[in-house]
C-alpha cells in the first residue's frame, strides 16, 4: 500500500477532505451545539491528560495525577509568557 | 469543577460586581467557527467604576488563585490578569480590561447575547465578524487559523 505522505497531491487533497468536512460539520450546528461541544472537549481534554499523568508516574492516586498536570501546564504558560513557545520553523541562519 | 461550572462561577462574579463583560478566547473562536478545547475562561471586562479586574478577582478568590500582579499584554486586550482554578482541573482564568482602542470598544459594543444551557444563564460575546477581524490583527498563527475556520464557516450563510 502506497504511502500518502510519498504523494504531496494527494496528501493535500485528503487534508483539504478532511478540514471540508470539518467546516461542513460546523456548519449543521447551531451556536448553542458549537457552545456546547467547546465545554464537552475541554473537559474530555482534561481528564485525559489526567489519566495520561496517572499512567506515567505509575499511580492511582488521582490527587497526584492532578498535581503533574497542574505542574506540566504551569510550566508551559511560562514558557509561552516567557516568548520561549514557538510553532513555526526557525528562520535559517 | 468543569469548564463550564468555572465560567458560569467567573461570568457571576462580574454580574455580581455589575461589571459589563464579553466572553472572548476559544469560546468565542468555537461558537463561530469549528469547536475546539480550551483550558482557559478569558472574559473581557469594562472600564467601569472602580478597578473592575481588581473587584471580580477578590469576588473569584474562594475558587481562583490569581497571580499578585496584573500584566500588560501589549498584542491583545491590555491590562491582563491571570489565575488558576483551586480545584482540580487546574482550568485557567484570564481577565482582561479594556483598553482605549476603537476597534476594541466597538468590538465591545457591538456583543451580542447568547444563552447557554450548559452555563445556565445569559453571556455576551463578540460578533462572527469582530472575532475574524480581531484575530486578523493578532495575527499569531493560531489565530489565523481562527480567523480562517470563522470565515470558512460564516460563508454559506451570505
Amino acid at each position: 500500500m502506497a504511502n500518502i505522505h510519498d504523494d504531496p497531491a494527494a496528501l493535500k487533497a485528503l487534508q483539504d477532505d478532511i478540514y471540508r468536512e470539518r467546516i461542513l460539520r460546523a456548519r449543521r450546528m447551531t451556536v448553542e451545539q458549537r457552545l456546547a461541544e467547546v465545554f464537552e472537549l475541554s473537559n474530555r481534554v482534561m481528564a485525559r491528560m489526567h489519566e495520561g499523568a496517572m499512567w506515567q508516574l505509575g499511580t492511582t492516586d488521582a490527587e497526584v495525577g492532578w498535581q503533574e498536570v497542574r505542574r506540566r501546564l504551569d510550566r508551559l504558560d511560562r514558557i509561552h509568557d516567557e516568548g520561549r513557545f514557538v510553532n513555526t520553523k526557525p528562520v535559517p541562519t | 469543577m468543569t469548564v463550564e461550572e468555572l465560567a458560569a462561577a467567573v461570568l457571576d462574579a462580574c454580574d455580581s460586581e455589575g461589571v459589563d463583560h464579553m466572553v472572548t478566547g476559544a469560546f468565542a473562536t468555537s461558537v463561530y467557527g469549528i469547536p475546539r478545547s480550551t483550558k482557559d475562561v478569558d472574559i473581557v471586562l469594562s472600564l467601569g467604576r472602580g478597578d473592575a479586574i481588581s473587584r471580580v478577582a477578590l469576588r473569584l478568590e474562594p475558587i481562583v488563585e490569581f497571580k499578585p500582579q496584573v500584566q500588560f499584554d501589549t498584542l491583545t486586550w491590555g491590562r491582563r490578569l491571570v489565575g488558576v482554578a483551586r480545584q482540580s482541573p487546574p482550568l485557567k482564568v484570564e481577565l482582561f480590561e479594556l483598553f482605549d482602542d476603537p476597534f476594541v470598544l466597538a468590538q465591545f459594543q457591538r456583543k451580542r447575547k447568547l444563552f447557554s444551557k450548559q452555563i445556565g444563564r445569559n453571556t455576551w460575546l463578540p460578533t462572527p465578524e469582530d472575532v475574524v477581524v480581531q484575530k486578523l490583527r493578532w495575527g499569531r498563527s493560531k489565530d489565523l487559523d481562527d480567523a480562517r475556520d470563522g470565515a470558512a464557516r460564516e460563508q454559506h450563510q451570505h
